[in-house]
């Protein structure tokens, strides 16, 4: 019995460096390079992984914080206002990340920093600090949709936002 | 396998050559990465540093050299002279700042013209924060004299207010 044990205990010893370091057969090598390959697909294309610089979405994204780009999120679903997306530049290496406000043929103002889409006022529970934004009422192009960050406390002249076209849209966020 | 052994020494003897092999497209990214590098500042940067950068910069390009910004209401060609002493005065107003361009997309519409579209990043450093700026370029390249240089730098805004 205890010759046994001892057979037993080489057995799981072995089992657990095979797994660990298993030899490098042809096989083994085409697993490894597949799922490199996968994975390099899987987080290029479809769940890009970001780091958020910048503070023009806190607080709901803060500086130094990480997040995931789903990319399919809209390749069924429309885009719905307050969803938070990501706009391309020219690539994928740099985004902007952004709230939609507004939808294609909606029309948005700011008054004293108080958000009015269609005429109708809007709460806004993801804001931390009330800003004193005016910006008077402009439509929606069919084909865009207006986008505005989180962080309202900087003056309208240094953060991005505006109407930018669907296409630019890479995806939802995912965290 | 010895067909095997040929088959991947040919693929390598295609990747070396086509990493090693010289291109438009190689020089004017290249072109590119430099004139980010000269007109990125640190604190540590000398006057007569800042200066021989600001003149590198200025050498990459042809001129008249056309900059239109929108947002800023620039819309002008400039000489050489004018050129170099705007990037002086951005790199003094950009102080620890560090320019670099990514996702950088050429095309060749005619025999010795490039359109590049870029995206141009802004990683700064004031006294107490840290600040990043993303703008998407677009820009004209032409070939003289064997060399590319840039011809014209317009920013692409994207988002209407």
């Amino acid at each position: 019995m205890p010759g046994k044990e001892l057979r037993n205990g080489i057995d799981i010893s072995n089992s657990i460096r095979k797994f660990l370091f298993p030899a490098l057969t042809g096989n083994y090598l085409t697993r490894l390079i597949l799922l490199g390959l996968s994975c390099f697909l899987f987080f290029s294309y479809i769940l890009i992984p970001m780091r958020i610089q910048g503070h023009s979405m806190e607080p709901t994204y803060r500086n130094g914080s990480y997040a995931f780009c789903v990319r399919p999120q809209y390749l069924f679903t429309p885009i719905k206002r307050f969803d938070v997306v990501t706009v391309r530049f020219t690539g994928r290496s740099v985004m902007l990340l952004k709230r939609v406000l507004a939808l294609p043929g909606d029309t948005l103002e700011f008054r004293e920093g108080t958000l009015y889409i269609n005429e109708e006022r809007i709460d806004e529970p993801y804001l931390q600090h009330h800003s004193s934004w005016n910006l008077p009422v402009r439509e929606v192009k069919q084909g865009y949709v207006y986008v505005v960050g989180d962080n309202r406390s900087t003056s309208m002249s240094e953060h991005h936002f505006g109407q930018v076209k669907i296409e630019r849209i890479i995806g939802g966020v995912l965290f | 396998m010895n067909i095997k052994r040929i088959l991947i020494f040919l693929l390598l003897a295609a990747a070396t050559l086509y990493f090693l092999l010289p291109s438009d497209e190689k020089e004017i990214r290249n072109n590119l990465a430099s004139l980010a590098e000269y007109c990125s500042s640190s604190g540590k940067e000398a006057p007569i540093a800042a200066l021989k950068n600001v003149m590198l910069a200025g050498k990459l390009c042809s001129y008249p050299c056309r900059v239109q910004v929108e947002s800023f209401n620039i819309d002008q060609d400039f000489n050489k002279k004018e050129f170099t002493d705007h990037v002086l005065m951005l790199k003094k107003m950009t102080m620890n700042t560090r320019f670099s361009f990514h996702d950088t997309v050429i095309n060749f519409p005619m025999d010795g013209k490039a359109e590049l579209v870029s995206t141009l990043r802004l990683d700064g450093k004031t006294e107490d924060n840290r600040f990043t700026d993303a703008y998407e370029l677009n820009i004209h390249a032409e070939k003289t004299n064997g060399n590319w240089f840039f011809s014209s730098f317009t920013v692409i805004e994207f988002m209407e207010q």
